[in-house]
């Protein structure tokens, strides 16, 4: 399932763990536990890393935020402003959004019980639809709240303090995007087949640059060839990797047909951010959007105290620019919600290449699906002529799969047909 | 279970179950196209019939386990993104076309819009925030029901390339959107509380008595549409009954709200101190505890749970059977979760002792399961 390079060797070696031997190696297990195929060693680690990576991350914008909120409950209390406290308000919001996400990395962490025999993983996506929920829902609060001052007409507002009260939430808030969004900017292409590295990127920022420009000349280069090495921790041995990868025919073969698999991994690498994380960084964006409406609004009134229409206005717009950026997200979840087959995986083309295989007359019932962003699960049936030997073409039709399309959590029923 | 002439001879063997022609014929049609017609009951694992949790279905037109249809990958009519515009053609078409449930949820929805509108005009005229926030309120919750008729008329499309699953999925996630937006509801109702029990003025705003009875109207009217679901607790059969489900809480927890409101003005008439802080509390706890079920429903058919109407003993028992076989030394990866509720799917991997007989087994374990009501089952048989 994994290709590794040894320093010593540069041997690039394929492991496909399917085999029967592999699956007696979980005992007889029913479901349970960490003999589960979603949590296999390698797997599991690998998981728990980032998984703990992303919580430190969310962790430290708690507290931020907590310290940011009290910070305004006290100041606005001393100074006595409505405004002030509404601002320390919407930041409990974010707390609150916050404790969602961070509630659901550590729920996707727990093994998987007889009742959930596929562990836990969806947690992250129902959490993160909470929470795209509740962003709306404050966006609603706050158009509602627009409306209502306008109506109410209460006295003049006071143009200076709704800046400088919307000005230091947006530094706030972009300095929490900046904690959540560390990995993200720029690298996300040149991070192609490179997207294990994150948990390295993070120890290691300097290294992080040079890493991103070598890849991205690399790709730029030599297009497909590269991304075979899916699980290739590529540190150090960019140059003499490369000059293997002409050596190596078996590889330059399928890199013909690999050129959906190039916009596939760049499409993948960008899910990498965990998706509580980065439903987290959304809230935190459209924090900032709107206090830049505020502030907009703020300073024109400053300017010009009869403009109270402004503030509907400015709220309306920005508002309208949140929901849109959550759009994307939302779609995200609803496709893995709604089991459908992952954007990244070409269906077309993997029931076409599998009824190219030796001895397969026909596929039924292919159903590719994701559990989660990122793992994604295949089940069909297969149709073998009388003669073919029912274990070789299983053996294939899995190494296919896991070669080409990189799915690991496959089901194939092989029925002969008589 | 005729069909079935399980045949353990090795390759040679008859196979008369198996023709060639299978690949084909109707392949394009999903697999159940009665729908979800209801189903008798089998008491065959000694649940007793009395307790309607516990029920599970027997398909009725059942066909050979093996003679499966073509995956839909390969139709060709898979577009992601139809535009907005498409949609909500097909979405007018489909209720003017759509069966009893669907066209009385499209008049709710028209009522509770056309009321809103109303009242948000008169709010805005007269300058009473409380008008206003209340048609924000209907608003937010027509959008919801819209959304449900949408998740509806959605559900009865076939499945294709994207969506190998078909739609019906669609009905749980608008029955889940409701219950959350329930949840947020109450939520606020206590803050709302929490709020009036604090400032402890009771600026009553009267005027919202003719708004909150005829809020109350409308709901009741959708209450009575839906009155099938008015319970708290069901046994979900089909899809939509989540669905529909779902919308009549939300219009029953929007009733309760309105007869709370009223309530609170009435008593604080009569001068009952803190009645209004009682008021919200009631309907905000009142609603919690009503939505709640639904909610954990929904939720676990969305987490990929295991099909609740099946107990954890059926399925052991069903592992024992298979490992029973003389044949399998053992089942492993056996994974199941529910499509939608009377529609259930697995997988499982089992290792074969020897012998081409892998063809028995799978006819034994798929008709197994079947009983159990899981009608798409995958199973992967490794040769040790």
């Amino acid at each position: 399932m994994e290709e590794r390079t040894t320093p010593s060797s540069q041997v690039i070696e394929v492991n496909i763990d399917v085999t029967p031997g592999m699956s007696s190696v979980a005992g007889n297990k029913i479901c349970g536990g960490a003999a589960c195929d979603f949590s296999d060693s390698k797997n599991s680690s690998k998981d728990a890393k980032e998984r703990s990576a992303s919580m430190r991350k969310l962790l430290m914008a708690v507290v931020l935020c907590i310290v940011f909120m009290t910070v305004e409950v006290v100041g606005g209390i001393k100074s006595n402003s409505l405004a002030i406290l509404t601002d320390a308000a919407h930041l409990l919001s974010d707390v609150a959004a916050f404790a969602i996400s961070l509630f659901s990395l550590w729920a996707s962490g727990w093994e998987a019980t007889p009742r959930q025999s596929y562990g836990f993983f969806r947690i992250e996506i129902l959490g993160a639809l909470v929470s795209i929920q509740l962003i709306w829902l404050l966006v609603g609060i706050l158009v509602y709240e627009a409306i209502v001052r306008i109506i109410y007409d209460s006295g003049k507002v006071q143009g200076s303090l709704m800046f400088a009260v919307s000005t230091f939430g947006l530094v706030v808030n972009i300095i929490m995007a900046m904690l959540l969004g560390h990995d993200h900017g720029g690298h996300s292409h040149a991070h192609g087949g490179f997207g294990h590295d994150h948990d390295h990127a993070h120890e290691h920022p300097d290294h992080e640059d040079s890493h991103a420009h070598d890849g991205h000349d690399h790709n730029l280069e030599h297009g497909e060839e590269h991304f075979h090495c899916h699980g290739v921790s590529v540190t150090s041995h960019h140059h003499q990797h490369h000059r293997h990868n002409d050596v190596k025919e078996p590889l330059l073969k399928h890199s013909g047909d690999h050129s959906t698999s190039k916009s596939a991994s760049e499409g993948t690498k960008e899910h990498q951010r965990n998706i509580n994380v980065h439903s987290a960084y959304l809230h935190v964006l459209g924090d900032s959007i709107q206090s830049i409406g505020v502030m907009i609004g703020g300073a024109m009134i400053w300017y010009k105290p009869e403009w109270k229409i402004i503030d509907l206005i400015c709220t309306l717009i920005f508002s309208v620019i949140v929901l849109v950026t959550t759009i994307r997200m939302l779609r995200n979840i609803l496709e893995v919600l709604m089991e459908s087959t992952p954007r990244e995986i070409n269906a077309t083309m993997l029931e076409k290449g599998l009824c190219e295989l030796e001895g397969v007359i026909a596929i039924h019932e292919l159903h590719i699906w994701a559990i989660t962003v990122g793992k994604v699960l295949l089940a069909c049936h297969v149709t073998i002529t009388p003669e073919a030997n029912a274990d070789d073409v299983l053996d294939k039709v899995i190494g296919y799969i896991k070669r080409e399309y990189n799915i690991s959590h496959v089901t194939i029923q092989i029925e002969r047909q008589y | 279970m005729a069909d079935f002439a399980v045949s353990s001879e090795p390759n040679g063997g008859t196979g008369s179950s198996f023709t060639a022609a299978p690949a084909t014929q109707d392949s394009f049609k999903h697999r159940l196209p009665d729908g979800e017609t209801q189903r008798p009951w089998s008491g065959r694992y000694g649940i007793d019939s009395g307790d309607r949790r516990f029920s599970f279905s027997r398909n009725q037109s059942f066909k050979p386990q093996l003679l499966r249809n073509d995956s839909c990958i390969g139709t060709g009519n898979s577009v992601r993104n139809r535009s907005v515009l498409y949609q909500m053609a097909s979405v007018l078409l489909a209720v003017r076309s759509g069966n009893r449930q669907v066209r009385r949820l499209a008049l709710l929805i028209s009522l509770n819009v056309a009321y809103s509108t109303v009242e948000l005009m008169i709010g805005l005229l007269t300058g009473r925030v409380g008008l206003v926030s209340d048609s924000f309120h209907l608003t937010f919750g027509c959008g919801l029901l819209t959304f449900s008729l949408f998740a509806m008329t959605a559900a009865q499309k076939k499945p294709d390339g994207i969506y190998t699953y078909g739609y019906k999925r669609l009905e749980v996630l608008a029955a889940f959107t409701n219950a959350l937006f329930l949840l947020f509801m109450s939520f606020s109702l206590a803050v709302e509380a929490l709020h009036a029990f604090i400032q402890d003025e009771s600026e009553h705003k009267h005027y919202l008595i003719v708004s909150a009875v005829t809020n109350l109207l409308v709901n009741l009217l959708g209450v009575w549409f839906f009155r099938n679901y008015a319970r708290v607790n069901i046994a979900y059969r089909k899809a939509e009954d989540m669905n529909c489900h779902s919308i009549c809480l939300h219009v029953l927890a929007d009733s309760i709200r309105s007869a709370g409101l009223v309530l609170a003005s009435w008593l604080l008439s009569l001068g009952v101190e803190n009645a209004e802080v009682l008021c919200l509390g009631l309907v905000s706890a009142a609603v919690f505890v009503v939505i709640l079920p639904l909610f954990r429903a929904t939720g676990g058919v969305l987490l990929q749970q295991v099909p609740a109407n099946v107990p954890t003993s059926a399925f052991n028992k069903c592992l024992r059977q298979v490992t029973a076989l003389e044949e399998v030394s053992e089942v492993t990866r056996s994974r199941f979760w529910e499509l939608v509720p009377g529609r259930a799917v697995g997988s499982l991997s089992i290792l074969v002792k020897g012998g081409e007989n892998g063809h028995s087994v799978l006819h034994y374990v798929h008709e197994l399961y079947h009983d159990l009501g899981i009608q798409d089952l995958t199973v992967q048989t490794d040769h040790v």
